[in-house]
């Protein structure tokens, strides 16, 4: 992990001196992860790939007004947030086709179909800010003051946001037995 | 129902301190209501992980272009925390140059004033440069008065020059009148011894 860090610094460090090589290294590195994100928050494939070009492009142009190269992950899925809501507040298209998560299902997992559809529409029920702090914590691992950054909120918001949002998920998923 | 004073969410989140975690462990062993609220939360973690990460449909690759570079000085510009070391080390420069070339002055109290050397030095001084003038102003003076005095001696010497001429003019006419009177005497004693 150390390791990981040191070298993400020296590719920033690279890029800032216009080293596109280095850039396109550190967008191999964290596309995946900003993608998935994206697609979280997006509900298609098309329009999250287009928000993780759009993250990684302005990533680049602001790389300079990065102050600690430490705090690069918190960084950029700020950039990436403020993308994605940028254009979830644009008004859509109506088109009369049904979100995409499902098509998380082809991915060929070790786990029954059932529990993915399950897990995808009990987030679906969530508010978008409910299920943006479950997406940062569950699946991306970040920590309290991490997650507070890339929203722009306070840490006791994304407590609550997060506490709310186990709490109607654990209902869905995870029942309590009776009888 | 789990008890409230512990943040079990926390704790399966992996977010307490060592000894928070301790304290909430500690708790769930002997308490049936938090072990089945944290089985739930882990069982619904799971659930959540259970969805993998999928992958991208095509991969992101910048191409490098000239016109979209940044110029080298905005590169420099762009990057604060390099101008920052380097205005550090430049600082740094300057504070440790400072040191080195400049003399440390020891500070110490301040020397007594001794009024004697300073009223010496002061008469020295004045002697010095007062004798000279003085010296000078004087002679000036006298020169000036010598001349007055010269002046005023030949105006004199001339004046009585004049009234020596005239006191001999006049005593001249006076003896010519003295001796034509005399002249005259004379004749008429002649005159009268003759005609006895």
């Amino acid at each position: 992990m150390i390791f990981r860090e040191v070298e993400d610094r020296d590719l920033i460090a690279k890029a800032r001196r216009g080293g596109v090589d280095a850039f396109n290294l550190l967008v191999s590195r964290w596309e995946k992860r900003i993608y998935n994100y994206l697609l979280k928050l997006a509900g298609n494939r098309e329009d999250a790939l287009d928000l993780c070009q759009d993250t990684f492009l302005k990533a680049y142009q602001n790389l300079g007004k990065l102050d600690d190269l430490g705090r690069f992950a918190p960084w950029l899925f700020r950039i990436a947030h403020n993308q994605a809501y940028s254009l979830l507040r644009k008004p859509k298209p109506e088109s009369g086709e049904a979100p995409e998560f499902e098509t998380a299902a082809q991915g060929g997992r070790p786990f029954p179909i059932e529990m993915t559809l399950a897990v995808t529409a009990a987030l679906d029920r969530l508010t978008a800010d409910q299920r943006e702090a479950v997406v940062l914590k569950i699946y991306q691992g970040f920590k309290f003051e991490e997650m507070a950054e890339v929203l722009g909120c306070p840490v006791s918001t994304v407590k609550s946001r997060l506490y709310t949002a186990l709490d109607l998920l654990k209902n869905t998923l995870a029942p309590i037995k009776t009888g | 129902m789990s008890c409230s004073e512990f943040d079990l969410k926390g704790y399966i989140l992996k977010e307490l301190s060592q000894a928070e975690a301790c304290a909430t462990e500690a708790h769930a062993a002997g308490c049936g209501a938090c072990r089945e609220e944290l089985d739930r939360l882990s069982l619904t973690l799971t659930a959540l992980r259970a969805v993998p990460e999928e992958e991208m449909p095509r991969r992101i690759a910048f191409v490098s272009d000239k016109v979209f570079e940044p110029k080298w000085w905005q590169a420099w510009l762009n990057s604060g925390p390099r101008m920052a070391f380097v205005s550090s080390v430049m600082l740094a420069a300057a504070i440790l140059a400072h040191g080195v070339i400049r003399p440390v002055e020891v500070a110490g109290p301040a020397p007594a004033l001794d009024t004697a050397v300073i009223e010496a030095r002061v008469n020295r001084e004045v002697a010095l440069r007062l004798d000279p003038a003085v010296k000078q102003a004087v002679t000036e003076s006298e020169a000036r008065q010598a001349e007055k005095i010269q002046a005023v001696v030949a105006a004199a010497e001339k004046r009585f020059e004049f009234e020596r001429q005239a006191d001999r003019v006049q005593v001249e006419e006076a003896f010519n009148v003295v001796r034509k009177q005399m002249t005259r005497w004379y004749m008429a004693s002649a005159e009268v011894g003759g005609a006895r």
